[in-house]
This record gives structure tokens, sequence and C-alpha cells, in this order.
């Protein structure tokens, strides 16, 4: 088992959990309910996709960041 | 095997020191509370009504910025002078000049809050300098 402590960027509120081996990131936002976001050990680093086990990715006692989606992308004629 | 005495001195003042430390026992201990605030603003980011001002902060630099959000929420995000690997990018297309060197970026899926669109340009500045 491995603690882990994942901040909301929005509001800053963190959520403590607990995960066994095997643990995606997808089953994480799920139990979290924050099933429009995406989990990230920070905006310097990818983010983990749904099916990563993100039992693997982090570290014991870790702080992780769940963002919402954005995407830099089309061009505005202005 | 012989010794001498050479007589006794005091102990350094920082032997001393420890030396009370110990005798005194420990501090109780202290509770330290988490900080429970936005991304932005644990980034430095100041607000004044809808608009931020700050920096996107990655390990290739910090690059100033400002954003601004309407009345529904939805958040315009600029930033100020962005790096060349930025300017090579595939995604330069997005980044709109607004006059002296500022440019808006254009987001094809907008963030649900100013911190996830912050995380999302910092991010992409890092990606863009490891590409």
């Amino acid at each position: 088992m491995k603690k882990l402590s994942v901040v909301v960027a929005g509001s800053g509120q963190i959520r403590d959990v607990e995960i066994e081996p095997g643990t995606t990131a997808g089953d994480l936002l799920q139990q979290l309910n924050l099933s429009d976001y995406l989990l990230s050990r920070g905006p310097n680093e990818p983010f983990f996709a749904a099916s990563e086990s993100a039992y693997d990715k982090v570290r014991d006692g870790e702080k992780i960041f769940a963002s919402t989606k954005a995407e830099v992308g089309d061009v505005v004629w202005a | 095997m012989g010794m001498r005495n050479l007589g006794t001195r005091p102990a350094p003042a920082s032997v001393r020191a420890f030396i009370m430390r110990v005798a005194r026992g420990h501090a109780p201990l202290v509770a330290v509370l988490r900080r429970e605030i936005p991304y932005w603003q644990e980034r430095g980011w100041r607000r004044a009504k809808n608009r931020y001002a700050g920096s996107y902060q990655t390990r290739y630099g910090a690059f100033e910025g400002w954003i601004e959000e309407d009345a529904f929420g939805r958040a315009k995000f600029y930033v100020y002078n962005p790096p060349q690997a930025v300017r090579h990018d595939a995604h330069w297309a997005c980044f709109t000049p607004r006059g002296s060197d500022w440019f808006m970026v254009h987001m094809g899926k907008r963030p649900n809050d100013v911190s996830s669109g912050i995380m999302t340009i910092e991010r992409l500045i890092t990606e863009a300098h490891e590409r």
C-alpha cells in the first residue's frame, strides 16, 4: 500500500488516499469523483494515462496534482 | 603505558549547548497544518477582481503572464515574450500576438479553472523545450 495526497489544482483541496498495487490513474480519478480531471506529478511532468498504474509511478507519501483537461490548439484569427 | 594529566578546561560552547538541549528534552510536538490553496495562489499569482498576474514557472524559466476571466468563468491566458522553443513548436500557431510581445494562448479545450490553465501552459512550455 502507498499513501498519496491528490491536490485538486483549482481549489487546492487535498484528498488523502491509500492505494494498492495495480491501482490505475483512472481508478483514482473515478473513486475521487474527478472524472473530468487528469493526474500528474506536476506541470513539468506528463499526465498519467488512465490505464497507467499510478501505484508504480508515485512514491509513498507523494503529492500529485489533479487538473482539468485543457488543450492548446486551433488558431484564432483575431 | 603512562598517562600525563594536562589539567582541565571548559568544553567548547557548541558542546555545552548540545548537552543543555539533551538535558532539556524535546519540545512538545507542533502540528503543522497543510495549506489548501489553489495552484495559482501557490505559484505566487496575484488576483485583482477578474485579472490574475504572475508567471508560468517551468524548469526552463519563468515567463510573465496574465489571465482575464469573464463573467462566465472563461479565462483568456496571455504570456509575455514566449521562449524560442515555443516559437518553433507546432503549437506556436495557437499564440496570437496582442502587441508589445504579448501573446494570447488559444485553448482548443478550455480548462475549467485558472489553475488548470496555468498548468497546461507550463506543461506546453516544458514539452516544447524537450521535443
